[in-house]
C-alpha cells in the first residue's frame, strides 16, 4: 500500500506531533557542527581573536608603522625603552607616536608585536600540521595493523610521552641547534604522540564497525579502507586536538625563544621579546606587558576556539 | 750558566740566613732528579738548624722555560725571596691580585692541591658553609690582623637577573648588590633608602676578531670593521653615565696606556672602500658571539650584539647571526682563538698596571686573536721589563700603533660600573681593583647580606678567573700585598717586599703573628707551596679547579714544567 506524503504526515502527526522535520533535507555532520559552534559564545570569541590575529599577520606591513628590526637611533627623537606615546591620550604631538613604546634596541614595540604574530601563527600552524600528519599516520597504522607493529610504534610514542614536553624540546633543539625551524621540529616531535594515540584509539573503535567489515568483504585494499572508511570518521577528535594544539605549540615556541633556543635576534618573536626585557619588568613594564598580552591573547583565542569546536563536534553534547 | 745562577741564589740565601741568625747554618740540600730525558723537578729544601725550619724552594731550573720566575725560596720562617728572570716593575701590583692568596701548605697537601670548597686563609672571614645554589656563609675572624668586621656573619648570595637583585635590595633583604641594571640606576638614585656607589674600575669592552679565520685574516677587512661601526652610538645608547668611547685598548687612567695614535674615526665610506679592496664589497656572512653574563664593561650583551648586527648590515652589508654561548665555554673557546667571527668580550683590570691589559691580550703567548703579531708582542715584552715608565713609554706607543694597524680587536668602550647598597651603611665602597672589603661595611646588624650576579665556580681562586669566585675568596684568603679601597697597593700578608736595584729579586718579610683560620701560623713555606701549586705544572699540588691556571700562566709568563 502506498500513501501520499501529505497523508503520511497526517498519520504520523496523530501519533507523534510535528514530524515535518523528518522529511527535511538531511543536514551534514560538519554543517550541524558549525551551527552548534555558532551558538557557543566562547567559541565564537576565540574564533574572532584567531581571525583577528590572522588578519594582523597577513596585513602586518600595512598595520605596522615601522619595519620590525628598524633601529630608530638618529631616525627619530626617541630614547631607549621610552614608554608608550599615544597622541590621543595626551602624549605631546612633537613626540613621535609609539603606541607600545620603544624597546632596548630603540625599535618600535608595536611593529615588532604585529610582525611577531606572523612568526607565532606560522609556527603554531606548521607545528600542528606536521605533528598531525605524522602522528595520525603513525596512529592509524598502529591501530589498524595491531600486533608487533602497534607495540613498537606505541612504545616509541610512550618514550616520547615519558619526557616533560618542554624539556624534551630543549634537548632536541640543543642537538639540532637553536633557531625557529628547529624549534618547530622539536615541538612537532614532542606533540605527535598525542595525535598518534588519539588516532589509534579511533581506528581501533572504527575498524570493528560493520561498514568496515563490509568494505573488507567487498575486497577493498587496506589503503582504501584506511583512507576512505576509517580516517574520515576518525578526524573529529583530531581536529579539536589540533586546534588546542596550536595554542600549546605557540606557548612552547615562546618558551623556547624565551630560553634563547627559538627565534634568534633580530627576529621579532614574542617569547624572545619577553626574555630580552625581563629585567625591565619594574622599570619599563610595557616591554614585557605587550608581548605577554600578545601570547596570552593568542593562546586564549585558540583555546576558546578549540573548546567551542569540541563542544560542537561532540555528538553526545547534541541538544 | 744555570749552575752559576743557582750558586748565586744559594749564596744570597745563605747570606741572608747568616744575617738573620748570627751563626753559620749547616745546610742540607736535597735535589730530586727525574729519569734521564725528563726535566728536573723543582723542589729542594734547605734546613736551618738554628730554627729547625726547613725552607721550601720552587726552582724553575733556569729561565729557559720562558717564564718570569726563576726561584722562590723560603729563606727563613718569615722571609721569602722571589728571583725573577727579568725585571718586573709591576711585581707588587701583580702579587696583590687575589689569585695569589696564601693557604697553609699542610692544607694544600691534605686536599691534593684542590681546596675547592674548603679554603683556609688568614682573611677577615672564615668559611662557614657553601650552600650550593643558594649562598656562601662566612663568619667573622675575630683574630684578624686588620680591621675586624662589626657584624658576625657575611652571607653572599646570587641572582643572575639584575631585576631580582634590585628587588632584594629594595625589599631590604640585601645590604648590597653588584651590577645593577643600567635601566635601574635612576631608580636607585631616586630612592632615598638606597645608595649608588660608583666603581671606578678600569675596563674595556671590545669586539674580538681572530685574525687566522677568513675573512678576518685580511687586515683590510678588520680595518673596515674598525671604521664601519659607530662606537659612540653604542656607548651613548647602552652604557651608563661615566662611560666613554675607547680610543685605546687600555683605559687612560693607567700610566702609558694611551701613547700613540687614537682609534679610527667612524667612517663608513672608508670602510666600504677597504671592503671593496678586499673583494668583499657585497659583504659577507659572519657570526657575533657573546656570553649572557653581567659585567661592568658590557652591561647588556644581547642589546649591544643586536646593535652591532644591525650596524654591520646597514653600514657594510655584512650579514651577521648572533650566537649566545655558555660563559665558561665562551671564555675557553675565545682564549684558544677558535672563533671565526666577532666575539664580544671585555676585560676588567686585575692590577693597576698597563701590562694587565696589553700583555694579557697581545703578548707573545696569547692566541685569543690568532697568531700574535711580533710588532705588538715584541715592544710589549721589552716595555714590561723596564722599570722607568718614561723609558717604557715609546714601546707602549709602538704597541698601540701596531694594534691600531692590525686590528685584532675593535675597542668599543670604557664603562662606568656601579655597586648599590642600602643607604647609611658606614664604609660601603666599591674599589677600582680587587674585591670589596666587606669587613669595612658596617650595617649595624649581626649579618651583612650581599647579592652578586652568579655563584662562584669554586672557592680555590688560584685556578679561577671569574669575579664571583674572587669576591668570595678574597674575604677568606689573602695575598702578600693587597689593594686599598682607593686603588693603591699596600702590604698584606707581607709587611714589605723589597726589590734589588734592577727589580729582579724581591725579598718579602711576612707579617708577624698572623694565623690561619685553622689556628696554624703563617710561615714562608706556606707562601712557597701556595705559589708552587699554581706555577709548577709537575707538582702534585697543581690540581686546582679547571686545571688552566690562567692567571699564574699569564702573569708569570708561563708555567714551570708545563711542557
Amino acid at each position: 500500500m502506498t500513501v501520499s506524503r501529505k497523508k503520511a504526515i497526517e498519520l504520523l502527526e496523530d501519533e507523534a506531533g510535528d514530524v515535518t522535520r523528518l522529511f527535511e533535507k538531511p543536514v551534514g555532520q560538519w554543517k550541524l557542527a558549525l551551527r552548534r559552534f555558532r551558538g557557543r559564545r566562547s567559541g565564537m570569541t576565540g574564533l574572532f581573536i584567531v581571525v583577528g590575529l590572522i588578519l594582523v599577520a597577513l596585513f602586518a606591513p600595512l598595520i605596522a608603522p615601522y619595519e620590525p628590526n628598524e633601529i630608530l637611533i638618529g631616525v627619530e627623537d626617541v630614547g631607549r625603552r621610552d614608554p608608550p606615546c599615544i597622541h590621543v591620550l595626551g602624549c605631546p604631538d612633537e613626540t613621535p607616536q609609539h603606541i607600545m613604546g620603544i624597546d632596548g634596541n630603540v625599535r618600535d614595540v608595536f611593529s615588532r608585536i604585529v610582525y611577531g604574530s606572523r612568526v607565532s601563527l606560522t609556527l603554531g600552524f606548521f607545528t600542528v600540521t606536521l605533528a598531525l600528519v605524522v602522528g595520525s599516520t603513525i596512529g592509524a597504522i598502529s591501530g589498524y595493523a595491531g600486533g608487533w607493529i602497534d607495540n613498537i610504534l606505541m612504545r616509541i610514542m610512550d618514550v616520547i610521552l615519558g619526557f616533560p614536553s618542554l624539556l624534551l624540546a630543549i634537548a632536541i633543539v640543543a642537538v639540532l641547534g637553536p633557531g625557529l625551524r628547529n624549534a618547530l621540529l622539536a615541538i612537532a616531535i614532542v606533540t605527535l604522540p598525542g595525535y598518534a594515540r588519539v588516532m589509534r584509539a579511533q581506528v581501533l573503535a572504527i575498524k570493528e564497525n560493520d561498514y568496515v567489515t563490509a568494505s573488507r568483504a567487498l575486497g577493498s585494499s587496506t589503503r582504501e579502507i584506511l583512507l576512505k572508511r576509517i580516517i574520515p570518521n576518525a578526524l573529529t577528535p583530531l581536529v579539536v586536538l589540533a586546534t588546542l594544539g596550536v595554542a600549546t605549540a605557540i606557548l612552547e615556541a615562546a618558551g623556547l625563544s624565551f630560553l634563547g633556543l627559538g627565534a634568534q635576534p633580530p627576529d621579532a618573536e614574542w617569547g624572545s621579546m619577553l626574555a630580552r626585557e625581563r629585567n625591565q619588568v619594574f622599570t619599563s613594564p610595557h616591554l614585557v606587558f605587550f608581548p605577554g598580552i600578545a601570547i596570552m591573547l593568542t593562546v586564549l583565542g585558540f583555546n576558546l576556539m578549540g573548546d567551542g569546536m569540541r563542544d560542537a563536534l561532540d555528538p553526545t553534547l547534541n541538544r | 750558566m744555570k749552575s752559576t745562577m743557582r750558586l748565586l741564589v744559594f749564596l744570597a740565601a745563605l747570606a741572608l740566613l747568616v744575617a738573620a741568625c748570627g751563626d753559620t747554618p749547616a745546610e742540607e740540600t736535597t735535589t730530586t732528579t727525574a729519569a734521564p730525558g725528563e726535566e728536573t723537578t723543582t723542589t729542594t729544601e734547605a734546613t736551618d738548624p738554628g730554627t729547625s725550619f726547613e725552607g721550601a724552594v720552587l726552582d724553575s731550573g733556569g729561565c729557559d722555560y720562558g717564564g718570569k720566575l726563576n726561584t722562590l725560596t723560603a729563606l727563613d720562617a718569615n722571609t721569602v725571596e722571589f728571583v725573577l728572570c727579568k725585571p718586573d716593575p709591576a711585581f707588587l701590583a701583580e702579587i696583590a691580585f687575589g689569585v695569589f692568596g696564601i693557604q697553609p701548605a699542610e692544607h694544600l697537601e691534605a686536599t691534593g692541591g684542590a681546596p675547592l670548597d674548603n679554603p683556609i686563609g688568614t682573611g677577615p672571614y672564615a668559611l662557614d658553609s657553601w650552600n650550593r645554589g643558594d649562598s656562601v656563609v662566612l663568619s667573622t675572624n675575630s683574630d684578624y690582623w686588620g680591621p675586624v668586621a662589626t657584624h658576625d656573619t657575611l652571607v653572599i648570595k646570587w641572582a643572575t637577573e639584575s631585576a631580582s637583585r634590585l628587588l632584594e635590595l629594595q625589599a631590604g633583604t640585601a645590604d648590597g648588590i653588584t651590577f645593577p641594571g643600567v635601566a635601574d640606576l635612576p631608580v636607585i638614585e631616586a630612592d632615598s633608602n638606597l645608595e649608588l656607589i660608583a666603581k671606578p674600575e678600569p675596563n674595556i669592552f671590545y669586539m674580538g676578531l681572530t685574525v687566522t679565520h677568513p675573512p678576518f685574516d685580511d687586515e683590510r677587512v678588520r680595518q673596515a670593521v674598525a671604521q664601519g661601526i659607530d662606537r659612540q652610538r653604542i656607548v651613548d645608547t647602552f652604557y651608563p653615565p661615566g662611560s666613554e668611547t675607547a680610543d685605546f685598548f687600555t683605559p687612560c687612567t693607567l700610566t702609558n696606556a694611551c701613547g700613540g695614535e687614537p682609534w679610527y674615526d667612524f667612517d663608513v665610506d672608508a670602510a666600504k672602500a677597504l671592503l671593496e679592496d678586499a673583494g668583499l664589497g657585497d659583504g659577507f656572512d659572519t657570526v657575533i658571539r657573546y656570553r649572557q653574563v653581567d659585567r661592568g664593561y658590557l652591561p647588556t650583551p644581547a642589546d649591544v650584539a643586536a646593535d652591532i648586527q644591525a650596524q654591520l648590515k646597514a653600514n657594510l652589508n655584512i650579514d651577521a647571526t648572533i650566537e649566545e654561548v655558555e660563559s665558561s665555554q665562551f671564555i675557553d673557546e675565545s682564549n684558544q682563538g677558535l672563533y671565526d667571527g666577532i666575539h664580544l668580550l671585555g676585560w676588567t683590570g686585575d692590577y693597576p698596571h698597563v701590562t694587565n691589559f696589553l700583555d694579557g691580550h697581545f703578548g707573545k703567548t696569547i692566541t685569543q686573536f690568532g697568531a700574535p703579531f711580533d710588532d705588538i708582542a715584541g715592544p710589549l715584552e721589552t716595555a714590561a721589563s723596564i722599570a722607568d715608565p718614561d723609558e717604557a713609554a715609546p714601546f707602549y706607543e709602538q704597541a698601540n700603533n701596531a694594534i691600531r694597524q692590525h686590528v685584532p680587536m675593535v675597542p668599543v668602550s670604557h664603562s662606568g660600573a656601579f655597586v648599590a647598597a642600602q643607604a647609611g651603611i658606614d664604609g660601603a665602597h666599591a674599589p677600582p681593583w680587587g674585591h670589596i672589603q666587606f669587613n669595612l661595611w658596617d650595617n649595624g646588624k649581626d649579618t651583612l647580606v650581599f647579592f652578586q650576579n652568579a655563584e662562584p665556580g669554586s672557592l680555590y681562586c688560584a685556578d679561577e678567573t671569574d669575579g664571583e669566585s674572587l669576591r668570595v675568596c678574597g674575604q677568606i684568603v689573602e695575598a702578600l700585598y693587597r689593594y686599598t679601597i682607593e686603588g693603591d697597593v699596600e702590604p698584606g700578608l707581607a709587611s714589605e717586599c723589597a726589590p734589588n736595584d734592577d727589580l729582579t729579586v724581591w725579598t718579602c718579610s711576612l707579617r708577624e703573628g698572623v694565623t690561619f683560620h685553622d689556628g696554624s701560623a703563617l710561615d714562608a713555606n706556606d707562601v712557597v707551596m701556595s705559589y708552587t701549586a699554581g706555577l709548577d705544572a709537575s707538582s702534585p699540588l697543581h690540581t686546582g679547579s679547571t686545571g688552566s691556571w690562567v692567571y699564574y700562566d699569564y702573569i708569570f709568563g708561563g708555567l714551570i714544567n708545563a711542557g
